[in-house]
């Protein structure tokens, strides 16, 4: 046991740390630079402590206890490769997929692309299968599961030109779109008629259901048109798909000031759940890791109300209530930081311990006492002492009380 | 000092050297809207359980110590001893360091073997 074995031993376990958890950074859309930032920061805040030598730290900057800079020096060579290797893949990584490159980029803000990975780190958040019923966003994603054919392609093609024609001429020009449309329609099955889409993206899907239905009413209101049964029986795969434009149906009831039920339209319903998701992510930002724990234990409380009250509002949407009630909660919490106050002290007492840096953190196998004589076996231990550490994988200790 | 919820492992070494610099890298990071807190979360957890494999595996080094017992207290198993006028003797009582005091904090070793 010695000061020496330090070093290498604290860049195994960075290194097997960083290792482990690029699978979450990349799971998070969290870009390999990021990680190799967390990396450097890690080792430079080591290396202020001055504990021990570092494998990692320039030589120049080393005072030389001679032994420790034989024992290092040659991993810190292969930690520079190391990291060479590593900065090169990250290049390439970050050149090859700008999209991976870009997504950080989004997610502070409480954007729809944060927001969304956020939301699947919470399982028991209501907000996310809400979001998934939308019929206008959630159907044409379906789509690219179809198989496709050539077929749909000309259908497109036509639709896309039956559109143009109906944009320009209007109505004058409605004989000329419905033999387009009879020309592709006529060799495929209603049923089939989402095929058509399927090489567009969502979007494009989702434009193109829009219009084409649009169409379909247009054509619709002709009377006297030959076509038109034929046309709706054809279009009515395609009219299946897109939910949107239809008249939609209040799904959430909200009371207003006076108590009367409200109906509350999709819009609504999506405004509210976005100002929502964008006030939890505001939260989380601030509900961070290294806060004073009575920020933290507040701001826990907030997002654990929140949730239940999503959850309220997801289950029983007709008991929703107005602002009074959040007040309340909000007191509640108020009332709670305060009684965690004396804890924060407590801590506070123990940082203070380890900030003077005589502190051993190990697991314990046995700790004997006979009268006022303690006998004890530690093991898996990191001492710090006299501003150094050192590690340990047994320790016996003996003292009088 | 609990055991994380979903592996065996303790977050103890996390207040030392290795983990404090590793939450303040961490820290910094968020506080940069570089990462959001959950994916430092599981950063931590990664910390825990790889120091506990690693001082476990790669570490051989053996240490006793004396002194004298100031205070003691045993809660929650864990063990938290502060010892005055220590004496630690290394590499077999070839390098020996003394200190005024020294906080030990020490969780059951029998738990974290509950793999």
């Amino acid at each position: 046991m010695s000061n020496n074995t330090v070093g290498t031993v604290y860049e195994h376990i960075i290194n097997e740390v960083i290792n482990a958890v690029r699978v979450d950074f990349e799971e998070n859309g969290v870009d390999d630079s990021v990680l190799e930032e967390l990396k450097k920061g890690w080792q430079h805040k080591l290396s202020q402590l001055n504990v021990a030598q570092f494998p990692w730290d320039p030589k120049p900057e080393a005072p030389p206890p001679a032994q420790a800079q034989q024992n290092t020096s040659a991993a810190a060579n292969a930690q520079a490769a190391a990291a060479q290797q590593q900065q090169t893949a990250n290049y390439t990584q970050s050149t090859l997929s700008p999209q991976t490159a870009a997504r950080p980029l989004s997610m502070p803000g409480g954007q729809p692309n944060g927001n969304g990975v956020a939301i699947k780190n919470e399982p028991g958040l209501v907000n996310e299968p809400a979001i998934k019923q939308e019929p206008g966003t959630m159907q044409p994603m379906m789509h690219p599961a179809y198989p496709g054919n050539n077929a749909a392609r000309g259908g497109m093609a036509a639709q896309r030109a039956a559109q143009a024609i109906a944009s320009r001429y209007g109505s004058q020009a409605q004989a000329s779109i419905n033999a387009i449309h009879q020309q592709t329609q006529q060799p495929q099955n209603p049923g089939q008629a989402p095929q058509q889409q399927q090489q567009l993206t969502p979007q494009q899907q989702y434009q193109q259901n829009v219009a084409a239905q649009m169409q379909q009413q247009r054509m619709a209101q002709q009377p006297g048109q030959q076509q038109q049964p034929s046309n709706q029986q054809n279009g009515l795969g395609g009219a299946q798909v897109d939910g949107p434009s239809d008249g939609f149906d209040g799904v959430l009831m909200r009371r207003d000031a006076d108590g009367n039920p409200v109906e509350m339209g999709r819009v609504e319903i999506d405004n509210l759940l976005h100002a929502k998701l964008l006030e939890r992510a505001k939260e989380r930002e601030g509900g961070g890791l290294m806060l004073p724990l009575k920020e933290a234990t507040k701001s826990r409380g907030i997002a654990s109300n929140k949730r239940s009250r999503a959850a309220a509002r997801g289950a029983g949407a007709n008991q929703l209530d107005g602002n009074d009630e959040d007040d309340d909660e909000f007191d509640e919490d108020a009332i709670n930081s305060d009684l965690d106050d004396p804890e924060d002290e407590r801590d506070d007492d123990d940082e203070e311990d380890e900030a003077s840096g005589w502190i051993m953190l190990c697991l314990y196998d046995k700790v004997q006492r006979v009268k006022n004589k303690w006998k004890c076996t530690l093991k898996d231990g990191v001492l710090t002492v006299n501003g150094k550490e050192y590690v340990f994988h047994k320790a016996n200790g003996e003292y009088e009380w | 000092m609990a055991a994380n919820g979903n592996a065996n492992y303790y977050d103890l070494y996390r207040h030392g050297s290795l983990g404090s610099t590793l939450t303040d890298a961490l820290d910094d990071l968020i506080g940069a809207e570089r990462m959001d807190p959950q994916l430092a979360m599981k950063v931590l957890m990664q910390f825990d359980r790889v120091i506990t494999e690693a001082l476990n595996e790669k570490v051989k080094a053996r240490l006793t110590f004396k002194g004298s017992l100031d205070t003691y207290r045993f809660c929650d198993e864990v063990w938290t001893f502060l010892i005055k006028n220590v004496t630690f003797k290394m590499d077999g009582g070839q390098s020996v360091v003394t200190a005024d005091k020294v906080k030990i904090v020490s969780c059951s070793a029998k738990r974290s073997d509950e793999k």
